[in-house]
């Protein structure tokens, strides 16, 4: 008899820690209103105060709180990876499922247009889609969305096309059902593991891309972000670390934890790997 | 006539070396090279047709121009000996120095200011077009007189003759071919201190030594390589360890700057940019509501904080204003500060009272109105010029949204398209209010497609007609009066909020002397330069 799913998956310390540190994060990013009430860019005091010297972590050259920041970077952060990565996996996997269930000429034409998205560089690719947008919220997510969505597009596709010749499969083909209530009632639910594990990695990667792009100066100008306190505070590393240090073990320790939970979840959902 | 004589020229040339030499007298050696650092690597050497900043720094060495300047920005002779205006200001007459020859060892003459002059500076110079728009002939009767004929008296123009605003070309050189893609752009042949030797792309340019050049004994150095160093921090430590000996012009950051200053092997040296004179500049655009409101424009002046701005955001290298003309000109009498004062201690408060007379009452979430503000898309201190100008905004109620775009987007946006509300930008005075400050706001300027000219679209029929008439004053006296007027008329009319100068700092090594010696600064000849 295995163990319960739930179990098995917090059972595991990694991810036990890296679900309480992402805990953190959403409840600082859900809380940051009340724990952060200045706006996050508001002048809040002297600049370069240092950590803890009345201000928590600090204040930056124009006198912001980095406190503040982080909170609000989190907000920000958190939720252009979370929309970005579901719009990846929404395209992606729509685009995979019709290329595995249908295969032939459509699979074709679907996977070579995949393969163009795949052979340009994707963070160069996600600089000039925002260059071109020009820098908001919107073409950040649309960026991000756009250079992530081809892996899920082809494991969605393996995944379909390994399905579709299964017995329970054929048997509701030859029940006479339609094509999308196969591929969505019985196909895409089998195929569910691998998407969310592959899924929950890519909002790291999300995390990433959008940090290195706000560190670019080429974030959401209005929005509070990790990657923008990093940008903004790298001239000074010399002379205060702390406007660099702070938002960047906040982003290693939440796309670390990402990672620590998709193993986690990888290790909890695939059958070949549980333990009898 | 009305003689500008080369006496009193050099008396006044003789107290500024006296004063120089107020430190203890050393003599100058000769020998030593001198490292410059350019950033970025200029795209050509031709500064005859390109005015890009790196361009200058390089060609000044080789290229000299009719006159140099004092830091009272007053001419001194330099190619030219002497020089004489006629009383109706229309006729300008230079009296050449003999015996100067290019660096290919041919003999400069009047014909080679006439080409250069007429044929290039007059045509394909981005500021020359506008500088020599009224001289309609050089004349040159023997080859070392050349005389300048003009439509109406150019003031202006005596400001404009330095060999990084007018370099001198060689006739029997530029004078074959196309100038606008000529062969020898990239290896100058002038009359200037230092030859051009060679142009490592990516690396340096060398220029070496003019033995023969004209003033005697000088240069002193046998050599500036000018290198090309792309990531900041390595800047920074080749200057901290002597390996590179100059920089200026933000090749190295503010904060970084401050940090060098402490070092014993260097010196910062913020002289040298008089005749640049940078003065930063929010934006409105005045034919868009609300912005077409005085009352609007003018709170917004009020409600920015300069000293906080250049403490925090320039690191202190900077000057609070109010007007568009640069205190560097107080010494010839342009500027004004009888001005209306935005740089206020009640300035919010004063603000706020502004926008409520305009009828721009805050709403109940404590916003009067919305805009978006372009940001300059500078680098780091223009950004958070950006973000603290939204703070203030907030604080007069209103809500500033902040638009970042590229370089080619941001100024089609505000030079062609005029789709903005409020931006920020600094633009060089340069050698004279008619070459640097006009553009701004003289309706002539209002040009759709022509970038740093008047794009909030102000337009006033007075403060045109002043311009007009300073433009052509050829009495200093009646001309500081005009632009006293204009200053006043101006500012209180905030078709932009001048908010501050920028001071340029430039990274010395203390081995050399010397070295900035003119309103020009890196833009000069480097010919008195020495090293200990």
């Amino acid at each position: 008899m295995t163990k319960p799913f739930w179990i098995r998956f917090v059972g595991n310390a990694r991810v036990l820690i890296g679900l309480i540190w992402l805990a953190l994060v959403i409840v600082g990013a859900l809380a940051a209103p009340w724990i952060a009430p200045l706006d996050p860019f508001a002048i809040s005091g002297q600049p370069f105060v240092r950590p803890l010297d009345g201000f928590a972590f600090g204040t930056d050259s124009l006198g912001r709180s980095v406190w503040s920041g982080l909170v609000h970077g989190a907000r920000t952060t958190l939720l252009i990876a979370v929309i970005a990565t579901l719009g990846a996996v929404a395209f992606g996997g729509l685009v995979g499922a019709v290329s595995g269930f249908y295969g032939g000429r459509t699979d074709n034409v679907l996977m070579r247009v995949t393969e163009f998205f795949q052979t340009i560089p994707s963070f160069i690719f996600a600089i000039l889609l925002v260059a071109v947008l020009s820098p908001s919220a919107t073409s950040v997510v649309i960026a991000i969305a756009t250079v992530s969505w081809p892996p899920i597009a082809r494991i969605v596709r393996g995944e379909v096309m390994s399905l579709r010749s299964r017995e329970f499969v054929q048997a509701a083909v030859t029940l006479g059902e339609e094509d999308f209530v196969i591929l969505f009632r019985q196909i895409l639910p089998n195929a569910l593991s691998p998407l969310i594990v592959t899924g929950s990695l890519l909002v790291a990667t999300a995390i990433l891309t959008e940090s290195a792009l706000s560190f670019l100066g080429l974030g959401a100008p209005n929005f509070m972000s990790w990657g923008f306190m990093i940008g903004a505070g790298r001239s000074f590393l010399r002379d205060a670390w702390w406007l660099v240090a702070t938002p960047g073990i906040a982003i290693l320790l939440t796309v670390l934890s990402i990672n620590l939970v998709g193993e986690g979840l990888n290790d909890a959902l695939n059958p070949r790997l549980r333990t009898p | 006539m009305r003689l500008v004589r080369c006496l009193a020229l050099a008396a006044g040339l003789g107290s500024a070396v006296a004063g120089l030499a107020a430190a203890p007298a050393v003599a100058q050696k000769r020998g030593g090279t001198l490292v410059q650092i350019t950033q970025p690597e200029p795209p050509t050497l031709g500064s005859y047709i390109s005015t890009a900043n790196p361009v200058g720094q390089v060609a000044s060495k080789i290229y000299d121009g009719l006159l140099e300047y004092d830091f009272d920005l007053k001419p001194l002779p330099s190619l030219a000996e002497a020089w004489t205006i006629s009383d109706d200001g229309k006729t300008v007459t230079f009296r050449l120095r003999p015996g100067v020859k290019f660096h290919d060892g041919k003999p400069f003459s009047s014909a080679d200011v006439q080409f250069t002059v007429m044929e290039v500076l007059k045509k394909v110079h981005p500021r020359g077009i506008n500088t020599f728009s009224e001289v309609t002939a050089v004349e040159t009767p023997d080859p070392q007189t050349a005389v300048f004929r003009l439509n109406r008296p150019a003031p202006y123009m005596m400001a404009a003759l330095s060999g990084y605003e007018s370099p001198m070309l060689p006739k029997h050189v530029f004078g074959q071919g196309d100038i606008r893609s000529h062969q020898n752009a990239n290896t100058p042949v002038g009359t200037g201190p230092f030859k051009f030797t060679e142009w490592r792309r990516g690396e340096f340019v060398r220029l070496d030594r003019n033995a023969d050049y004209w003033k005697p004994g000088r240069p002193y150095l046998d050599r500036v390589v000018v290198r090309f160093i792309g990531d900041t921090g390595t800047r920074a430590a080749a200057l901290e360890k002597g390996e590179a000996h100059i920089a200026g012009f933000g090749a190295v950051p503010y904060n970084d700057v401050k940090k060098l200053e402490k070092l014993p092997n260097i010196q910062i040296e913020t002289k040298g940019y008089e005749m640049l004179s940078p003065v930063v500049e929010l934006m409105f655009n005045t034919r868009k509501a609300p912005f077409d409101n005085v009352k609007v424009r003018q709170a917004i002046s009020y409600a920015i904080d300069r000293k906080f701005v250049i403490d925090n955001i320039w690191f202190g290298f900077g000057k609070p204003t109010n007007g568009p003309i640069s205190s560097n000109f107080a010494p010839t009498g342009l500027y004004s500060a009888d001005v209306t004062n935005y740089n206020v201690a009640d300035g919010i408060d004063r603000a706020n009272r502004l926008l409520d007379e305009a009828g721009l009452p805050r709403k109940a979430d404590g916003v009067r109105f919305e805009i978006t503000h372009d940001i300059t898309p500078y680098g780091e201190e223009w950004r958070r010029f950006g973000e603290y100008t939204q703070q203030a905004l907030a604080k007069i109620g209103i809500k500033a949204n902040l638009r970042y775009e590229d370089v080619a987007t941001w100024l089609k946006r505000i030079y062609t398209d005029y789709d903005y509300e409020v931006s920020s930008n600094h633009l060089f005075n340069l050698a004279d209010p008619v070459l640097g400050v006009h553009r701004a706001f003289h309706s002539r300027f209002i040009r759709p497609g022509t970038v740093f000219v008047n794009g909030v679209r102000w337009s006033d029929p007075r403060a045109d007609d002043l311009m007009d008439r300073a433009t052509i004053e050829p009495d200093p006296k009646k001309r500081a009066e005009l632009y006293a007027e204009v200053q006043k008329i101006v500012v209180a009319a905030a078709p932009l909020a001048w908010t501050h100068e920028i001071s340029f700092a430039t990274v010395l090594d203390k081995r050399y002397r010397d070295v900035i010696v003119s309103p020009l600064g890196l833009f000069s000849s480097f010919d008195r330069a020495w090293r200990e």
